[in-house]
């Protein structure tokens, strides 16, 4: 056991990183949190080679697979946040208003401490998210935490790609109102999405159309050579949006601008889309349910901008009642510490079901992220991704005592060690380590907006000095 | 270029004025018409957690007007009291946020609702009591969750101002204030460098801190300076010229003289034993601690310079090597070296959560019984408002919740709060919200 | 790499001037009884060497002197060393700030705004008079890429020999490779982002092959058919895409040159990486994808608690924590000055290139590197010589003292890594510089 920490640290040091390790175990005699299909009292998860095999009663572990004893203690899927940027190096390519060609694929940064921390709280996988400056920003990347690996080895396998679209203050306020640039208004910001897929269509159809004839050219088909149209980033992935590759997760507050996209949506034909935030959703919950739309709220997140002022702790609850499949998200490098207690909140406001508060810190996110045959519960067959929990994941008194990725554990309270940082720096002094960016209680100017309001706060004043 | 700047900026205002007069007319339907009730209540069956006096099984409080009557197992109950059946329920003392800024920030990103930051370093006469706006949605928010009192407090600057202690119910500060100027409020000067974007050279950090520092004792020395001048002027002013008002000094003349302590906001390990020399060299006034992420590291040091601290539990580790549960294990590392705690969320709009910061806190060594305190009497007792506040004992004032649980788990329902004596409706935008829309049902309207 | 084709063309540009030189054969010249350092490490006591043309024509003990040569006796006491070559130095290129201000939409700059100027030729553009060129000699340096300050792509890095304000006529060889770094544009402009530059520098490459595509079409029908742009910043990544010109690409971190190699992979060009600080982290996959590496001597400076220096009082206890925190310090700042030896252990081959660091501070950052990162005095005039020569294809006309070679080496006072050494001469491409030293002024 000791040595899984030590590689870890040795892991670290070296950044060798190791290959996508997958482990064995066989957690006995828990209480299994199986999510979709009820709690098992005293029951058995085997995970072979990262993969859950078998969950019943009196299982044996193969030779060679550790057994850990969870009598007294709850077994319960890794929790999934649907909407994160720990683990990011940049988050916000705020200056244009469309930006559908970059990727935080490209923007993972391994070396977060915070992965650790969440891993602490019993998470597994997040959706690093691109920021909410652009109507249309980055593609998103879903990951596993495997802290000590490489930004390849933190990818999920598997998860469709997805990308983020922001409505309201956050876009306009940074393109409109800062830079004259549209748009400065809701009405704007519908024109700017319905303008990009009409231009990533025309787009589509003109690239095939000249790789079509450029190929009869070359064959002799063609007297007359195509006048070349190149590739293109960003239109590609607008038109990736509109043919159902690319699942959107958009940033919204209010409800007419979420039913502002979902028009937008139906008129293009797209589907399996999940609004973020969402603060005002409660308001729309029937049209929701009735689009196939997704949600992935704050438990209790408001009043911090006039969009969300108009705000309510029943949103989750509302939301379930009324059918919509709803996750609860962090979008902070704090709440996802305790997602299992801002699930509990749905509880107390509103009355959500406990089982039904857990779903939204696992099956949900993983549904919206496109990830729900691989993992989100203990079933058999799917990823090894569990918790160990002192007690009911939902009370406060609880305490996640070990975290498993594929079946390799990547946390242990028991031999949780001071100093879980994998990058040191040579110039730092002990007494005031802070390189993260994130602020104490989680956020930078609104996570979301990382980079973004850097521009406007201390870089933006540094430039509008350098500038006339 | 700053012309156009102000002009922005004055437009962007008015804006956002136009903009919340808007939330003015729309929020009528949002308006809290149920009124709170007064008088005589008997609560009966309870489970009363006292906090001063443990745990009362079947117990009965009874409250006539603003007051706590009688709190015990037998009592016979006169005709006028209106009976309330607590059976399988809880009674706690209302839950105290000591360090917020609730009632004076309405929307954070809109500028004209802030009133929490004055312009300028050193406001010991500005006072959050006169902003405190009664009517912020954000209090029947905070109070349904059984949190009754808050100190809500101004932030900018060196002495930001005066922190005011008041109850969640009420129409005017006047009538929610306990301690209109509960402290003063210090932002003390840091010697160490941020975070990841603070580029300033070690000699320069130390440079800016003894500057800082210097200007702070200046000011203070000031302070003693006036209020000796003005006492002698008072004491015999025959034949003496008398001296110009100065409202910042004589704001400062309770502070100086002990009558109310000055919350010191500190997190480092170095800025909390720079701070800690810095009150040594006070013996008349009184100082708290708040925030002292770095708290666990300099315990000792704290408990026996006898400073009370003001903490939360719901926030990052202070410095990136930090194990991830120390901000959780504070309080508990704080209160076994000696020190009082009290919790304090720095919180808004959700200072609802501040009983789930002292959960943690018991989660993670504080105990149940102690993270009960710090949310409740330790912060009476702090502030200087025990005799009111803080517990459920006679005499004190009827400020209590009844809870279908324990109030620190989040899956608790708290079920009615008294403030006052007033039996307050348990109402709030949140629950109006969701009353209007949980069964809006399918139709398109 | 390629490197061959760009050698082969700096020999025929060479060759050039060798045809038009020894046309008018001039006076050979000579330096007599000094000591021999050879970038392989042999040592020549009483040793002279003799150039002609600014090529050496003999090196060794008992060299026979040409009667027309002029002789500058050493008196055995003088050191001579091949002159240094700074594989990417930015030594007079003009300043890049504020340039354009701030693009109407932040999103939609030109190309010079966001930093994409890979056109632009250091040749066109050098500030001869820039104090470095000047300082340079002084410091060893007798040959450097010369690079542009700038952003993602600056321009082209063209080889120079270094001779203070005569240099601008010193050109060896333009373009010997384009200059690219992740370096986001200035101010409030895309790019702004790691994940923008990702693309940016894919959107370019799509461009390109676009507008080559129609270039190509346009030449081979006669009629009917629109004329294509000839959009310099674009032509002037052909030879990168053609894999005639390698990237001189700078990247730090491991997770950069991930980046870089996903780039590499997607597109296929050359690669010369530069700076590389956590190179050693990749090391095996630099060796495996045949990159060489013009590292970086910047090294971080020495944590207080480690430095031995200055009889500093602990002002604490050492506490567990402490320890964690400098354990882990310890092996991040071993792990950088240790770098290039790691890379040389894994078969990297390793040259040098100062990408900004101050001529002031290299002489301190190596002797750090022979004391505390594993390398010899050897392996660092390897590092600083030959192996630069190798790797920007002119290994076999710079980088050593040996007959052949172009004439370019540094004559000191003393073994030119002891402390106190002092330069006195300058020989660049067969022209001598008497230097004139601080002390002897």
């Amino acid at each position: 056991m000791k040595r899984i920490i030590l590689l870890l640290f040795a892991v670290c040091l070296s950044h060798s990183g190791l290959a996508q390790d997958k482990g064995s175990v066989l957690i006995t005699n828990g209480t299994v949190v199986t999510i979709t299909d009820g709690n098992k009292e005293n029951a058995d998860v085997l995970i072979e080679d990262g993969i859950i095999t078998e969950v019943g009663q009196d299982l044996a572990a193969p030779i060679g697979v550790e057994t850990i004893d969870a009598s007294g203690k709850y077994v319960m899927p890794g929790i999934i946040d649907a909407h994160s940027h720990i683990a990011g190096v940049d988050i916000n390519e705020w200056t244009n208003p469309v930006t559908a060609e970059v990727s935080m694929e490209e923007s993972i940064n391994p070396n977060d401490v915070n992965i650790y921390w969440a891993l602490a709280g019993g998470v597994t996988s997040i959706h690093l998210m691109h920021g909410s400056a652009n109507v249309i920003g980055g593609q998103n990347e879903t990951l596993k935490l495997r802290y000590g690996s490489s930004m390849d080895e933190m990818r999920f396998k598997g998860a469709p790609r997805t990308i983020k679209f922001a409505l309201g203050e956050n876009p306009t306020r940074v393109h409109g109102q800062n830079f004259n640039v549209k748009p400065r208004t809701r009405m704007g910001v519908e024109q700017v999405i319905r303008n990009h897929f009409d231009a990533a269509l025309d787009y589509k159809r003109n690239r095939k159309d000249y790789l079509e004839a450029k190929e009869a050219y070359e064959k002799g088909q063609l007297s007359k050579p195509p006048v070349p149209v190149a590739k293109n980033a960003r239109m590609d992935a607008l038109a990736d949006i509109i043919a159902g590759e690319i699942r959107v997760h958009c940033h919204s507050y209010r409800a007419d601008e979420i039913m502002m996209l979902m028009r937008v949506f139906n008129d293009y034909g797209i589907k399996d889309y999940t609004f973020q935030h969402a603060n005002e959703a409660f308001k729309i919950a029937p049209e929701l349910r009735e689009n196939n739309a997704y949600t992935s709220v704050f438990s209790d997140w408001w009043a911090y901008k006039f969009e969300v002022y108009y705000s309510t702790a029943f949103n989750a609850s509302i939301l379930n009642a009324n059918g919509v499949t709803n996750s609860i998200n962090s979008d902070s490098g704090e709440l996802i510490r305790h997602l299992n207690h801002e699930a509990a909140k749905t509880v107390h406001y509103g009355g959500t079901s406990k089982q039904d508060a857990l779903k939204m810190i696992t099956i949900n996110p993983a549904r919206q992220l496109g990830i729900a045959d691989k993992v989100g519960s203990i079933e058999e067959g799917k990823q090894g991704d569990v918790a160990i929990w002192s007690g009911d994941p939902l009370s406060i008194y609880s305490i996640a005592e070990a975290t498993f990725i594929d079946g390799k554990k990547y946390f242990d309270r028991s031999e949780d060690a001071n100093d879980m940082r994998l990058q040191a720096n040579p110039e730092e002094d002990f007494g005031r380590s802070q390189q993260r960016w994130y602020d104490a209680n989680g956020r930078q100017g609104g996570s979301c907006m990382r980079g973004a309001e850097m521009r406007f706060t201390n870089q933006g004043m540094k430039y509008q000095q350098s500038t006339k | 270029m700053k012309d156009a700047e102000r002009t922005m900026k004055y437009l962007s205002s008015l804006v956002t004025g136009l903009a919340l007069m808007l939330v003015t007319t729309l929020s009528v339907d949002a308006q809290i018409t149920e009124k709170a009730t007064f008088g005589k209540f008997a609560i009966t069956n309870a489970t009363i957690h006292t906090v001063s006096d443990g745990v009362i099984e079947n117990g009965i409080v009874l409250i006539n007007g603003e007051t706590i009557e009688f709190v015990g197992q037998k009592a016979k109950i006169k005709p006028g009291y209106t009976q309330i059946n607590a059976e399988g329920k809880h009674l706690y003392p209302g839950f105290m946020d000591a360090g917020t800024q609730l009632g004076l920030k309405e929307i954070g990103a809109v500028d004209v609702t802030n009133d929490q930051a004055e312009l300028g370093e050193f406001n010991p006469h500005v006072r959050a009591f006169t902003a405190i706006n009664p009517s912020s949605v954000s209090i029947p928010v905070t109070r349904v969750n059984g949190v009754t009192h808050v100190i809500s407090m101004p932030v900018s600057g060196r002495f930001s101002g005066k922190a005011t202690l008041i109850d969640l119910y009420g129409y005017s500060p006047d009538s929610m204030a306990v301690s209109p100027n509960a402290a003063l409020h210090l932002n003390w000067p840091s010697a160490v460098k941020g975070g990841y974007w603070d580029d300033r050279s070690d000699e320069k950090v130390q440079k800016e801190y003894e500057k800082n520092l210097k200007e702070l004792n200046k000011f203070w020395d000031k302070a003693v300076f006036y209020d000796k001048m003005v006492a002698s002027y008072d004491e015999n002013n025959a034949n003496q010229e008398m001296p110009d008002t100065d409202k910042k000094m004589e704001a400062m003349s309770e502070v100086i003289n002990g009558n109310i302590p000055v919350i010191i906001s500190v997190g480092n390990k170095k800025d909390i034993l720079n701070a800690i020399a810095w009150t040594e060299q006070h013996p008349d006034a009184q100082f708290i601690l708040a925030g002292v992420h770095d708290g666990w590291r300099v315990a000792d040091e704290i408990a026996d310079a006898g400073l009370p601290c003001l903490v939360s539990t719901l926030y990052t580790p202070e410095r990136d090597y930090d194990n991830y549960q120390r901000p959780y294990q504070n309080p508990g590392l704080l209160h076994e070296a000696g020190v009082k705690v009290a919790i304090s969320t720095g919180d808004t709009e959700n200072v609802r959560n501040a009983p789930y910061h002292a959960g943690y806190a018991a989660t993670y060594g504080l105990g149940k019984e102690e993270a009960l305190k710090a949310i409740t009497l330790n912060a009476a007792e702090i502030f200087g408002v025990q005799d009111k506040l803080g517990s459920i004992e006679v005499g004190k004032q009827a400020n209590l919740f009844l809870s279908d649980g324990d109030p620190f788990e989040p899956m608790t329902h708290i079920e009615q709060v008294f403030i006052r004596g007033y039996k307050i409706p348990m109402v709030s935008r949140h629950s109006q919200l969701n009353d209007e829309y949980l069964n809006r049902g399918a139709k398109k309207n | 790499m390629k490197l061959t084709h760009i050698f082969s063309i700096g020999v025929a540009v060479l060759m050039v001037g060798v045809a038009q030189a020894s046309a008018q054969t001039a006076p050979a010249e000579a330096f007599d009884n000094v000591t021999i350092h050879t970038a392989s490490g042999q040592v020549i006591e009483s040793g002279t060497i003799v150039w002609r043309d600014g090529i050496i024509s003999s090196v060794g003990k008992d060299v026979a002197i040409p009667f027309d040569a002029y002789v500058h006796d050493g008196g055995d006491s003088l050191h001579v060393y091949p002159g240094f070559i700074d594989g990417l130095a930015l030594w007079g290129s003009p300043e890049d700030k504020g340039k354009d201000g701030q693009p109407e939409e932040p999103g939609d700059p030109s190309y010079k705004r966001a930093g994409i100027q890979p056109h632009r030729q250091p040749s066109d553009l050098l500030n001869a008079k820039d104090e470095a060129l000047a300082k340079a000699p002084e410091h060893g340096f007798t040959t450097a890429a010369l690079g542009l300050k700038g952003q993602m792509l600056p321009g082209q890095l063209d080889l120079f020999f270094i001779n203070g304000p005569n240099t601008a006529d010193n050109l060896l060889k333009e373009g010997v490779g384009a200059f690219a770094q992740f370096e986001e544009a200035e101010g409030a402009t895309y790019p702004s982002t790691m994940m923008a530059l990702m693309v940016q520098f894919r959107q370019l490459f799509y461009d390109a092959k676009a507008q080559r595509q129609q270039q190509e079409y346009f030449a081979s029908v006669a009629s009917d058919y629109p004329a294509p742009k000839k959009e310099e910043v674009l032509e002037a990544l052909y030879p990168v895409m053609d894999q005639e010109q390698p990237f001189f690409f700078v990247v730090d971190s491991k997770e950069n040159i991930e980046r870089l190699f996903w780039l590499q992979d997607e597109f296929d060009f050359e690669v010369v990486l530069v700076s590389g600080k956590e190179a050693h982290e990749k090391a095996d996959e630099l060796k495996e994808r045949n990159i060489p590496v013009l590292a970086s001597i910047d090294l971080p400076e020495e944590p207080d608690w480690m430095s031995d220096d200055e009889e500093k009082e602990e002002p604490e206890e050492v506490t567990d924590e402490m320890r964690i925190f400098r354990d882990k310090q310890e092996q991040a700042y071993r792990a950088s000055i240790e770098n290039i030896q790691k890379l040389k252990e894994a078969g990297v081959e390793v040259g040098y290139a100062s990408n900004g660091v101050k001529l002031s501070d290299i002489r301190e950052n190596l002797t750090r590197l022979s004391e505390e990162g594993g390398l010899n005095n050897t392996q660092i005039l390897n590092l600083l010589t030959q192996s630069t020569a190798d790797i920007l294809g002119f290994g076999q006309r710079l980088g050593d003292i040996k007959e052949g070679r172009v004439a370019s080496f540094t004559v000191y006072d003393t073994p030119f890594m002891e402390e106190k050494a002092q330069s006195l001469y300058s020989v660049t491409n067969g022209t001598v510089t008497e230097i004139e030293s601080e002390s002897s002024k």
